[in-house]
């Protein structure tokens, strides 16, 4: 009876089908970003620095509860949300505040300066992401596990999978879309995806790597290039999706990737990062928060496939 | 007399080339961490950087002063921090460094020397 009456609110819904789902998972995932670093600043400004540091290790723990809860779950839109959720927990906490309490207090670090005609200023890439800098082999080696697993979904790895002449090789998967948690693969997915855009603008941003003239402004003019083009393809694929959890996986890395574009034109003094000085813009930093409310409201409201709330997954 | 300005302002000219030289020389290879002179640079800089690097800017800046202060008194900061106890005052770290990031703060248009010549009036 349910699942009749949500197929039929689901065939009725003038509202949730392409491109709307599409649209408003990627609106959602650039606010999620935004709001992201401002939840940062306000815990660092609430809390301090050093009491910052050790909530930090109980909030990721939680994060790690929340996690388990929707692991155990059977509902695939709950596990994608909570995966969601605790990846960005575990990263903000036990990666970026980890980082930035070895960076700036355990290992002493000073901060990056850039020089100019009116001397020296303090440069946007502080000692926690001097840090995460470094960790580029470390991403790299566990992205060649993705590539050479034949388990893995996400079309990227699909497709050096096929470039690479691996599918005959790897075989096919042995998991069906039943067998997956799709809690942990969120989870994971939030962090990895996260962690390689963070990796590449810093990259990008090295002035040890690329200088700070001609060839930093075109390594930089080409990111963009590349994170427009790249999220511009994921995002007209995303614009055709129907089901929201799948939705809100895709929009992950297609928010993430556009974001890469945003980083530069922050670093180019293009616009204010307002996400980063909430105190100076309350009132605009409201407005993102409330509608970012109410599209995750809007979502968690919208009429949902039975496979999605769990029918039809093995108990 | 004229003598004496003229040639006063001739060394003058020609300190701030080699300033001018010299800052070029200290360049710090581009992806490192802080500044080439930290004495030379003013208490609103290293006021930001307290922000970002609290602990690495407290201590380039002691270095620094240990630095200028061997260069006055011969004596290494070790040394004068002994002597110092035995005149009544307690000196560590926190407190060295401390007496630095308080006076910056509190006049950030001064240079960083100016912070380390003010406590070296109290050390020395």
């Amino acid at each position: 009876m349910t699942t009749v009456a949500i197929n039929n609110s689901l065939g009725e819904s003038k509202l949730w089908k392409p491109p709307i789902v599409g649209i408003v998972t990627f609106v959602l995932m650039l606010f999620a970003i935004a709001l992201g670093h401002t939840l940062m600043v306000l815990i660092e400004h609430w809390l301090g620095h050093e009491t910052t540091y050790i909530a930090s290790i109980f909030l990721g723990a939680a994060g790690i509860v929340l996690l388990w809860y929707g692991v155990k779950s059977k509902n695939e839109n709950l596990q994608t949300w909570i995966g969601f959720l605790a990846g960005l927990t575990i990263w903000m906490t036990w990666v970026e505040f980890f980082y930035m309490w070895y960076g700036r207090a355990n290992w002493g670090m000073v901060p990056r300066m850039i020089m100019s005609d009116d001397g020296p200023t303090v440069s946007g890439t502080y000692p926690e992401y001097m840090v995460m800098g470094a960790t580029i082999g470390l991403l790299l080696m566990q992205l060649c596990f993705y590539t050479f697993d034949k388990d893995t979904r996400c079309n990227m790895f699909l497709w050096f999978q096929k470039k690479l002449g691996l599918q005959e090789g790897l075989g096919p998967s042995t998991k069906t879309a039943k067998d997956r948690n799709y809690a942990i693969i969120t989870f994971m997915e939030t962090i990895y995806v996260t962690w390689f855009c963070y990796a590449w603008n810093l990259l990008c941003f090295d002035p040890g790597l690329v200088g700070a003239g001609e060839f930093y402004f075109a390594i930089n003019m080409a990111s963009v290039f590349v994170a427009f083009v790249w999220s511009g393809y994921c995002f007209s694929r995303l614009l055709k999706f129907k089901r929201i959890s799948t939705a809100l996986r895709y929009a992950i890395p297609v928010g993430s990737i556009f974001w890469v574009s945003v980083e530069v034109a922050t670093k180019w003094k293009l616009f204010t990062e307002i996400w980063i000085h909430p105190w100076d813009y309350k009132i605009e930093m409201t407005v993102v928060f409330g509608a970012f409310l109410s599209l995750v409201l809007l979502l968690v409201l919208a009429p949902k496939k039975p496979s999605e709330v769990g029918r039809g997954r093995p108990a | 007399m004229i003598r004496s300005i003229s040639l006063f302002v001739l060394m003058g000219f020609a300190m701030l080339l080699s300033n001018a030289a010299s800052a070029e020389k200290l360049k710090l290879p581009a992806g490192m961490g802080g500044v080439a002179d930290i004495g030379a640079t003013s208490c609103d800089v290293f006021n930001k950087m307290m922000v970002i690097g609290p602990l690495g800017t407290k201590r380039l800046l002691l270095t620094w002063a240990q630095g200028y202060y061997h260069a006055k008194s011969g004596k290494t900061i070790n040394e004068i921090i002994e002597a110092a106890e035995k005149a009544g005052q307690a000196w560590d770290f926190d407190s060295l460094t401390g007496h630095l990031v308080d006076y910056c703060a509190a006049d950030p248009d001064a240079l960083t020397s100016a912070a380390v010549i003010n406590l070296g009036e109290q050390l020395l």
